[in-house]
Order: C-alpha cells, then structure tokens, then sequence
C-alpha cells in the first residue's frame, strides 16, 4: 500500500467510497505496481477480494505483497481471499483434465464469452453467509483483462463481463472493483477496432476512476519511471472530470508519487 | 438552441446526445429527463447503463411516479434467468408491452440508456430499422438516446446521426469555462440549422448557457486579453515621438544601392584610398578599364 498514492486517491483501509469502479491502465510501461497497491489495500481493510490472476502466478504476488507488508498465504487460509490462479487453470483445461469448471472455458471456445469467469466471481464474492468471520465489503480485482483479448475473447465480451462484474460488486453489493487493461496499440491511424484501444475506451465510459500510467513522454529515465494521470469521472452531476498528473518511481518496497518536476532526484 | 432543443420536443423527435470518453453525456441526458419530467410528460428509461439509483439521483422527485426505469442493467443478456429486461427484448413488440404499463399517458418519451450498448449486441441496420419505426410508429412522442461516439465505427455513429432530428454533440470545455455543445438541428421541413454553444449543469439539472462562443479550438484567448500593448509597463522607454519617427523613416536601410553611394564609388573623394599598380613583367595588363561595358 502506498501512503502517498492513498493521499492522491484521498482514500484510506479505514475509509474508502464503496461501489467505485476503479481502472487502471498502461501504455509503454507496466503498471502492475498498482494492483499490488489495490491488493494490500483491500486486504489491510478487512475487504473480502477475490482476486482473478491471470497473467502471473500466485507466489509471483504473495512474494511481492510480502514487501508491502501482508501475508497472502494467509489471507488465503482465512478465506479473506479467493484467488484465481489462471495459468494453471488453463494448463489443466488445455490438457483437458478431469476438472470440468466452467471458469476458463473462454480458452476452449473464445466465442461463448467469459459468462464462465462472472459466474465464479459471483458465487465468490458473496462470500459464506453466517462464515466464521465477517469481512468487509467485497472487492474484484483483475490482473488482466487485456489478455482475454489475445486468447480470442472478443472486446464486446470483454466488455459485458465487466458490466456485469460491476453490476454484482459495484451496484449490488457496495462493494468496489480494481481492473487492469494494458494498452499495446502503436498506431493510432487505423480504426483498431478489436484492439485493446476499444476496450480501454468501453471501460473508461463505465468505471467512475481511471488511473493512466504511462512511461514519460521524452524517453527512459533513471529516477523517474513513468506518470500518472489520475482522472474522477463526473458520476455525481456536480462534479466534472476531474484530472490530476503525477510522477512517480517505484521502489523495493513500494512507490514514490510526486508532482511533475518534483522529484528528489532533481531538486 | 441547445435550450429549445431540450425544452420542445415536436412529435417524432429523435435527440441523439453523443459523447466520448473526454466527457459522460448522462448529466445532459438527466437534463432532458427533467425537463419532459417537468412538461409533465410520461418518461419510459431503458437503463443498460447505469443502475436505477443512479440515474435518478438529481432528478425531480415530485414527478417521480411520471418516470418509469426499465431495469435492463442488472442482467441485460439474461445470465442469471430471471432478468427484467435483456438487450434481445429491443424490438417494437416488447417495447410496446413496456409502454402499456401506462396506457392513459397521450405524451410518452423513451430514453434509451445506451444506445452503444444495443449496438453492440445488434446489427447497426436493424437498431436503425427499429428506431425508425419507434419514431414514426406513434407508440411514443420523442425518443432520447445516448450514444458513445468512440466506441464505434465512424459509419455507425453517421447512421445513427442521420436518423435523429436532433444531434448535440458534447466535448469538454476548455479551461474549467463548463462543457461544449456542438447542435444540429433538423427541422420537418428539411432546414437544417446548426450551432455551437457552450453551457454548464445546474444542481438542480438545468442546463445554463454561458456563451455562444465557437469551437474551442478556435481563438480561445481572445475572450479575456484584448490587443496587449507590449510597450506599456516598462522601466525603459521604447516609444517614439513623431520627430523621431520620421528621422527613422528617412534613414536609408544599409545595404540599398542609392544614388548617393552609386556616385561615391564611382567617383572617389580626394584624400581617399588611392590603388597603385605596378605591373609585372609577366602580367598581362590591359589599359581598358573591364568596367566600361557595365550598363550602372
């Protein structure tokens, strides 16, 4: 968890706004580093997350998470946390074992859409009633949902699995949502209409904050590894969109945010 | 216009709201909702979008048994088997059965929350098939419809466009001044009038027009900063008064060949740099001067 980030987003474990769709997005850079943040959030906030891993390993973000102070494994036992270690699940439907869930059927047949996906997040989020321990409101997090793209899942599919997801988390339940979407698209001539371009897009009109990370716009630095432009839709009428634009650096055990021109490096 | 538009819908009107991802339409479509609201009109809402809270937070709560919400957002493709109302039920028939919830209503307007989110699931040829045939049909008064320009083609949006009587256009203002309009409007007999205003949202949903400027790409600073004079507020005088400027109009420019320097080469003064020539005994000197056949 990154105190300064917590200062920007002016959220704490202690108070946070519930039913916040929360998309996180790069270009040019990783900005994995964000959904680790999310991750101890929630959990340091007593939420219940049922996380969707996609594209790394369970012990690639417990390690990671042990450097910021929370113990994954432990969640786990507790059953605070439901995580969903896609790579390994879709060894074993690709090798057709026996297992026979639905989750990752998208990877057989692209084309039915990831109804499979939602129906597990749905039956983890609610989470046991009557469970040994109350947890706090449930979070999504998605790391990431460019993938699908690249394994064949349409954008309109991509997009009506978000919906969803946000109508159960967001609506339903009060509780908030973390996704991921990793732009590669270089040329921006050619209506890329099946790129991951449309699919940033679609999900911008349904989150209600987007943080856009970006590596800097003159090239490859040492101290400062990218910004952030930390944009507030306008979901209440009052409020326009409000932006902010940040530097930042990540570190071992954690990441720097500062205002542009700011960082210690040059002052 | 923007104002007439909102406030008068003529019977068949089609508003198409168009916005992208720079800036949410909704809280002008919530606009319109209040204002047919407050016309006492009957509004039926096909929610995709957002959910039912949502969308009424703001609105007009006296006229809230006027306002229908179709929920179509909580599971609009029918995954969990019992949904309110899915994207697949976008046809004339069910949106009629929809309407006869309120059978004694003479002036119905339907809002469509999105019509990107129909688009994606339908054919674009057939949704325009059927907007036309809600227009024309008589079943409603006017439809209102939402439709997120970047997530479709540019033909798409063109079609959808072409149908409706009236297209605002909604972008981001420039400098914190509210958000831009930009209004195309069609009339029944085919006149075609078109303008570019730029307003701000109310708490209370109404819509103030703050300027008719034009397009925010154009000419922007000029609202505010007339012709700066850059001569003013100096610790240094950098004005001429009029004797001064005409001396420095008289000076001739360095390098003009005037009559004045023409007659100074060619005619030395005394005292001037004289050239001495001895020639060689190799040199092949010629005593006609190479300049003669110069027309100066």
């Amino acid at each position: 968890m990154f105190a300064e980030l917590n200062s920007i987003l002016n959220t704490s474990p202690d108070s946070f706004k519930p039913g916040e769709f929360i998309l996180v997005s790069d270009k040019h850079t990783d900005a994995s580093f964000l959904i680790h943040h999310f991750l101890s959030f929630y959990l340091r906030a007593g939420c219940k997350v049922c996380f969707l891993g996609l594209v790394q390993s369970f012990s690639h973000y417990s390690a990671i998470s042990q450097r910021l102070g929370v113990s994954l494994t432990q969640a786990r036992e507790k059953g605070q946390l439901v995580f969903l270690e896609g790579l390994k699940e879709s060894l074993g439907v690709l090798l057709q074992a026996s297992k026979g869930t639905r989750t990752m059927d998208f990877l057989r047949d692209p084309s039915s859409g990831l109804r499979g996906l939602y129906d597990f997040v749905r039956d983890n989020v609610r989470g046991a009633v009557g469970g040994a321990e109350e947890w706090g409101p449930p979070v999504l997090l998605v790391d990431d949902l460019s993938v699908v793209l690249s394994l064949g899942v349409s954008v309109g599919a991509a997009l009506d699995f978000s919906h969803y997801c946000r109508a159960t988390v967001c609506s339903e339940l009060q509780g908030s949502m973390v996704m991921l979407v990793r732009c590669e698209a270089e040329e921006e001539e050619e209506s890329d209409d099946e790129g991951s371009e449309r699919l940033l897009r679609g999900l911008i009109h349904q989150c209600s904050l987007t943080l856009q990370v970006q590596g800097l716009p003159t090239g490859y630095c040492r101290d400062i590894h990218g910004q952030v432009e930390v944009c507030w839709r306008g979901q209440c009428d009052k409020q326009q969109a409000q932006k902010k634009l940040f530097q930042y650096k990540v570190h071992d055990k954690g990441a720097s945010f500062f205002a542009r021109g700011m960082s210690s490096a040059v002052l | 216009m923007l104002l007439e538009v909102l406030q008068g819908t003529e019977a068949g009107g089609f508003i198409l709201i168009q916005d992208s991802v720079n800036y949410c339409g909704r809280h002008l479509l919530k606009s319109c909702i209040n204002a047919a609201l407050k016309r006492e009109e009957v509004v039926h809402v096909l929610g995709f979008e957002v959910s039912q809270e949502e969308l009424n937070d703001g609105l007009d709560k006296t006229s809230a048994q006027r306002l229908h919400f179709h929920n179509a957002y909580s599971d609009p493709l029918g995954w969990t088997g019992n949904s309110p109302f899915t994207v697949h039920q976008f046809t004339l028939e069910d949106i009629g059965t929809l309407l006869k919830q309120t059978p004694q209503a003479k002036a119905v307007t339907l809002v469509i929350d999105s019509l990107s989110w129909i688009l994606r699931h339908h054919d674009p040829a057939a949704i325009c098939q059927k907007l036309q045939a809600l227009k024309k049909g008589g079943v409603v008064r006017a439809v209102i419809g939402l439709l997120h320009s970047d997530l479709h083609q540019r033909g798409t949006v063109g079609s959808i466009c072409h149908l409706a009587t009236s297209v605002i256009t909604v972008a981001p203002g420039t400098r914190g001044l509210g958000a831009f309009a930009k209004i195309t409007r069609r009339t029944k007999s085919g006149k075609l009038m078109q303008d570019e205003e730029i307003f701000s949202i109310n708490e209370d949903l109404t819509v103030t027009i703050q300027s008719k400027r034009s397009h925010p790409g154009s000419t922007p600073m000029n609202t505010d900063e007339s012709e700066v004079d850059p001569t003013a507020n100096l610790t240094f005088n950098l004005r001429l008064s009029d004797t001064q400027r005409e001396a420095k109009e008289k000076l001739p420019l360095p390098f003009v060949f005037s009559k004045e320097k023409k007659s100074a080469l060619l005619h030395p003064g005394t005292g001037s740099g004289r050239i001495l020539y001895e020639p060689d005994a190799n040199d092949d000197y010629d005593q006609e001067d190479p300049d003669d056949d110069l027309d100066v």
